[in-house]
């Protein structure tokens, strides 16, 4: 079980940190098709933004913003959000996946509905990756609660 | 001017040995944290200097900026681990 730090520095440090750690993941998210990174990597850094939270401030403070049940719902929509723009074009009458079609929808050029299509995409695959690291993240942390061993 | 950096990274990977001479035969465990930090924030270097000789540093600076902020934050867990297993006589 982790317990909330007594030290100042980690506690001083995640609360600078946790804001930029976040708007960077969300950077990473977005320009995923001309840079590095992409859905998943930025889950796994909005993910590591939870976990120095958790360090910092308690596990149980950290279960009250984002229960296992929350988190389980995330990543259950995130696969929705990845499967449902596929499924979108699909009954457009494209192939899987085929965000050109997503133009009928959108009011836009094919080209530029390919691009939100695929950001689309990368939001749901970044939701469902963070919610399910923050769950293993959080089951390892209280391993001993529930083997009922000595901290 | 690469032939600069090469240099420069080249000493890096030499330092990286040296500190995974100290993670291997560390005497205590938190001998082998502090020197798995600073394999992390040299390595963070080298990215940069890899960055710099192939003339492509906007996209290692992303790289790296995830490696500090990942290398940092492990450092943390170990450190937590390390003091709520006990093994070691943390004065705080």
């Amino acid at each position: 079980m982790i317990r909330e730090s007594q030290d100042v520095i980690v506690k001083t440090l995640a609360r600078l940190l946790v804001p930029f750690i976040v708007i960077y993941a969300l950077y990473v998210v977005m320009h995923g098709h001309h840079s590095p990174g992409g859905g998943f990597q930025g889950g796994v850094i909005l993910a590591a933004s939870f976990v120095l939270l958790a360090i910092s401030q308690g596990l149980d403070k950290i279960r009250q913003r984002l229960s296992e049940k929350t988190a389980g719902i995330l990543s259950s929509l995130g696969v929705l959000i990845y499967a449902g723009i596929g499924l979108l074009c699909l009954l457009l009458g494209g192939k899987y996946l085929d965000y050109g079609k997503l133009s009928k929808l959108l009011p836009v050029e094919p080209a530029q509905a390919r691009s939100l299509g695929i950001l689309g995409v990368e939001i749901g695959v970044a939701l469902a990756v963070m919610a399910v690291m923050c769950l293993i993240v959080f089951t390892i942390f209280s391993f001993d609660e529930d083997s009922g061993g000595d901290e | 001017m690469n032939i600069f950096f090469l240099i420069i990274g080249m000493g890096m990977c030499a330092l990286v040995l040296l500190c995974l001479y100290r993670v291997t035969f560390g005497p205590n465990v938190l001998n082998r944290a502090a020197g798995l930090s600073a394999v992390g924030t040299k390595t963070l270097i080298i990215l940069l200097l890899m960055g710099v000789i192939y003339d492509r540093v906007e996209m290692f600076v992303d790289i790296s900026m995830v490696y500090a902020l990942l290398n940092f934050l492990g450092t943390l867990v170990l450190a937590k681990y390390i003091k709520q297993s006990g093994e070691v006589e943390c004065q705080l």
